[in-house]
């Protein structure tokens, strides 16, 4: 960049523009945010311009793809690219839903922890430690049979198991966010912060969530993609949500129908295909997200380097030249 | 000459790969001689490129740093120093541990923590010699750690069980091994208690004396460490040496102004200074990707004249004491006076 | 420490969850007898019967200790859909089918991932960029993803792998050669997709951890002396390596869910094809049981895992044997 170029530092807009391009977003961060996009797309645009629904029964047990049902159908008779469209819409949602509690959750609790620190973290931590020893799934699974067994409808719908998921995968993020908030918080300007008269509340959300923001972000795409993948296995043991559908339930049912030893490849494939591409996505989002956030990681883009690389052999083919001339004579 | 020159470098340049693409250049075309059997102190403020070209001549320069050009002579070989081209790092293995080593700066992790020192003094071995057998390398090492005093059992354990003290004069065995021509030891007492800086320097001395190396560079800015211990001294500023010489000559006979006040500034209070505040030099070390013209000190110069922004001062040799500073080519064999220097 | 918290903590949660529901299992069962015009007089006597036998007319924390005290005999109740098979015995035969699967597949996906990931740490350059998207889309892809993909392509498709099922039908499972070779035939595809996957983890986690120690003081000091790379790697193989021991044991409770639902996949006959179906019969007993084991060997590989690793590193190793 040249000099003339450089924003002046006393342009606030200009400085916030260069802070957001001297994050230097990789390849690999745009080519997980066109997958997500395009997934997003498909199941919520894709489903305003499609003519069929998703609870509308169009033909029988796995009709073959057709011009009119490109899919063609699932076990029951849907048109499985309606049904596709609802099915990732259902589990985006609910990996939003719950990935989102179990961020806030983990970072409260982290956070919470790691500042105040003493017998109060012990505990904390102690309760993360015990909750984390137990395999989530065996904890999922008998919340999920719990409320099979009950009438709570609310519950056993895409929501309810959004929750659950949520109240139970917390424990991960809290740990971590307690190690990165415990070193924040015997920075000077905590100090500062406490003797200036802050609330503690106040000191946690001004000087010591804004260090851990690059980290909750993170955090926060990892927890989406771990909730919709505990959905799916959950669905795919008969304890999805009831009455809708989603990615999980898809496969359920093509597996409780065989479809692949009878070569209804459209009925399986695509959910199968799809919850790949979103948890793909996500993590490699969040890795290129590890690259943008630390720089120290990043490997340099191969032109650039091919580029210096000829620079600088050319500054060392003058130099040898130089030293060539001063000894000549 | 009558002295015989171990290592002669010339033209060592080196640079760091920038964060924008530019390169900055850390060590600017520097000759450098090391005579047979002594110890030759690199000084200077920190970035100005001393542990880089201790890296360059060392051939370990790794990414970000490139060395582009430089010429080694050491005991009869020619060596280039460059490390642009695939195959730099397997021409200048073979060199490393046995013809130069290193003793590095962060000594207290310069041992894998899960490998016991015996097994890295095998390895080192066998890097170079294939076919030594174990019990053979162990004998030797056992027998060099008898000749400095230090206790065998030391081989049978982990870098974690060392106090610091040891674990620095055990790289510094382990670095010696070899018995490479030439040390390269960059900042090895910096980490260390006083009496544990001692034993190190001690030990090194008798190494020299012992002929296990033929010559060292003692990188530092401790410089009344350097004062005790080398024979020569070269005076580094902005990536490029300003002056070099015996180190009595350098100490009490400064001629370059940067030499006068990097001593009256970190140098025990000797006569001439005591009396004076002890300042440290005004200003800051130059950005290396734009130095200045001319002389590259001149900017924080007390003796500045018009043409040391104008032109490089070529080095002027006075009975071997060289200089590169256009007051001492007007001054000949005047010594800086401190107190212009710091007033 | 934490594991005796933990065992307490899934032993009581194991036992309530499912004690929660409003209607009982009893119910369950019942009803589902019901349906063959049994008399309401005789079913209230069933029911009856049922509730002493299952225990559920007594006070809660009543039942909790007797199922603890049957527990620690091994005695897990009877299968509901089973009835009167013992859930033990149902355990006893699924649970060697998923060790089997389970731990050459974790150990061997250990080994081969963390190779994978050191080497492509270390040699950086396209090698690392192909390892490193390849390894992780295998590891964010679902097991059961891969599991379906390969079943559909090599088995259903190429026909190189029999479609599901644990060994072919007319034979019992026996130790005998024959038997062990026909089964073989049935493991390779849910081996295969499980250990893919424990690859692709392994090599992320190993590569990250491997580039961290590229840039530690005694890579640069090993090269300063002259060592090769293949000895280097092998350094910084031992020190990242440690990490994901650790990694590995955190790692284990998750790993379970997904293998879980490749056995179903495969309709191979372990815990997951045992819970899926204890589940859609709503078999509470067989569901607790397994959940219970599953807690238990998630617990135990941990404290074996933190056993192992005060040997392995021997910082902690010196520290406990006092040498100093």
């Amino acid at each position: 960049m040249s000099d003339t170029l450089a924003p002046a530092p006393d342009q606030p807009k200009a400085a916030g523009r260069s802070a957001l391009r001297s994050l230097n977003f990789t390849p690999r961060f745009w080519v997980s945010i066109v997958l997500i996009v395009l997934v997003a797309l498909f199941a919520f645009v894709g489903d305003m311009l499609y003519p069929y629904g998703s609870n509308q029964r169009v033909g029988s047990l796995f009709d073959e793809p057709t011009p009119q049902h490109i899919l063609g159908t699932d076990n029951f008779g849907y048109d499985v690219v309606a049904l596709l469209m609802a099915s990732t819409r259902n589990s985006l949602y609910n990996g939003l839903l719950a990935g989102t509690i179990a961020t806030f959750l983990g970072v409260f609790i982290g956070i919470l922890a790691g500042y105040i620190g003493g017998w109060f973290e012990e505990f904390l931590m102690g309760v993360t430690n015990i909750v984390l020893a137990i395999p989530a799934i065996v904890v999922l699974i008998l919340i999920s049979v719990s409320i099979q067994g009950t009438n709570l409808q609310f519950l056993k719908g895409i929501i309810g198991m959004s929750l659950v998921i949520g109240f139970t995968s917390w424990p991960w993020t809290a740990r971590s966010v307690r190690a990165q908030a415990s070193s924040v918080a015997t920075r000077e300007h905590i100090d500062v912060a406490k003797l200036s008269g802050a609330r503690t509340f106040g000191i946690l959300l001004r000087d010591v969530l804004p260090y851990l923001a690059s980290y909750v972000v993170m955090a926060w795409v990892l927890q989406v993609a771990s909730a919709i993948l505990a959905e799916s296995t959950l669905s795919m043991l008969g304890l999805g949500p009831s009455g809708t559908a989603s990615l999980g339930v898809e496969l359920h049912w093509a597996l409780a129908f065989n479809a692949v030893a009878n070569r209804a490849w459209w009925a399986f494939l695509p959910p199968t295909a799809v919850l790949t591409i979103i948890s793909f996505a996500l993590l490699y989002l969040q890795s290129s997200l590890d690259e943008v956030f630390n720089p120290r990681l990043r490997r340099g883009k191969k032109k650039n380097l091919a580029k210096a690389a000829e620079r600088r052999a050319e500054a060392a083919r003058r130099l040898a030249a130089e030293i060539e001339a001063e000894v000549a004579p | 000459m009558s002295e015989k020159i171990l290592m002669r470098a010339t033209n060592v340049t080196a640079v760091y790969a920038g964060e924008e693409g530019a390169d900055v250049p850390a060590v600017d075309n520097v000759t450098l001689e090391v005579p047979e059997g002594e110890i030759l102190g690199l000084a200077g403020e920190s970035g100005c490129g001393k542990s880089t070209l201790g890296n360059a001549l060392a051939m370990i320069a790794n990414p970000p740093l490139y060395v582009l050009g430089g010429q080694m002579e050491i005991d009869g070989q020619s060596i280039g120093l460059t490390t642009l081209g695939k195959s730099a790092n397997a021409r200048h293995r073979p060199y490393r541990g046995q013809v130069v080593s290193m003793l590095p700066q962060g000594a207290m992790n310069a041992i894998s923590p899960t490998l016991r020192i015996r097994r890295l003094v095998c390895d080192v071995v066998h890097a170079h010699h294939k076919d030594m057998p174990r019990s053979e390398i162990l004998d030797r090492a056992s027998d060099r750690l008898d000749m400095l005093g230090m206790p065998k059992r030391v081989l049978d354990q982990y870098a974690h069980q060392l106090s610091g003290g040891m674990k620095q004069r055990m790289v510094t065995v382990i670095s010696t091994l070899l018995d490479p021509h030439l040390l390269i030891a960059d900042e090895p007492t910096s980490a260390l208690d006083v009496s544990s800086q001692k034993q190190l320097i001690e030990m090194l001395l008798a190494m020299v004396e012992a002929k296990i190396m033929r010559g060292v560079i003692f990188i530092t800015h401790d410089l009344p460490v350097l004062s005790m211990v080398t024979d020569r001294l070269a005076i580094m500023y902005a990536g490029k040496i300003v002056e070099t010489g015996r180190t009595e000559d350098l100490v009490h006979q400064a001629r370059h102004p940067y030499t006068s006040a990097l001593l009256a500034a970190v140098l025990d209070p000797t006569e001439a200074t005591r009396t004076k505040h002890v300042l440290g030099i005004p200003g800051a070390p130059p950005n290396l990707g734009h130095p200045p013209t001319g002389c590259r000190f001149h900017p924080r110069c007390a003796f500045v004249k018009p043409r040391c922004s104008a032109a490089e001062p070529a080095f002027r040799d006075e009975d071997g004491h060289l200089v590169a500073c256009w007051w001492a080519e007007a001054n000949p064999g005047v010594t800086v006076p401190v107190e212009v220097n710091l007033a | 420490m934490w594991y005796l918290g933990a065992l307490v903590v899934a032993v009581v949660l194991n036992f309530l969850l499912p004690r929660l529901v409003p209607g009982n299992p009893v119910d369950v069962i019942v009803s589902s007898m019901g349906s063959g015009g049994v008399s309401s007089g005789a079913r209230q006597k069933i029911y009856e019967a049922y509730m002493q036998e299952f225990g559920l007319n007594q006070p809660l924390w009543q039942q909790f200790f007797s199922y603890l005290g049957n527990a620690l005999h091994g005695n897990l109740g009877e299968s509901f859909s089973y009835y009167p098979a013992p859930v033990s015995g149902l355990i006893g035969f699924a649970l060697p089918w998923t060790l089997a699967l389970q731990i050459p597949a974790i150990l061997i996906g250990w080994i081969i991932g963390n190779v994978i990931g050191a080497i492509a740490a270390y040699k950086g350059g396209g090698w690392d960029k192909s390892v490193f998207t390849g390894a992780l889309f295998l590891s964010s892809m679902p097991y059961y993803c891969l599991s379906i993909l390969l079943l559909y392509g090599l088995a259903v498709g190429l026909k190189w792998f029999p479609v599901g099922g644990s060994y072919s039908l007319g034979l019992s499972p026996e130790l005998t050669w024959s038997f062990l070779g026909d089964a073989s035939h049935y493991y390779w595809l849910p081996f295969l997709s499980l250990v893919v996957i424990n690859i692709g983890t392994q090599a992320t986690g190993m590569r990250a951890m491997s580039i961290y120690e590229l840039g530690s003081d005694y890579v640069n000091y090993s090269r300063s002396l002259g060592i090769g790379d293949a000895k280097m790697t092998r350094y910084i193989f031992g020190n990242a390596m440690l990490p994901q021991i650790t990694g590995l044991a955190l790692s284990l409770g998750t790993m379970v869910g997904g293998a879980l639902v490749t056995e179903l996949v495969f309709n191979y006959q372990g815990m997951g094809t045992l819970l899926f179906n204890a589940i859609s019969s709503s078999d509470y007993p067989v569901i607790q049981a397994v959940t219970l084991i599953i807690t238990l060997a998630v617990l135990l590989a941990n404290y074996v895992v933190e056993v192992l690793y005060g040997f392995i590193d021997p910082r902690i190793r010196a520290a406990k044997t006092g040498e100093s």
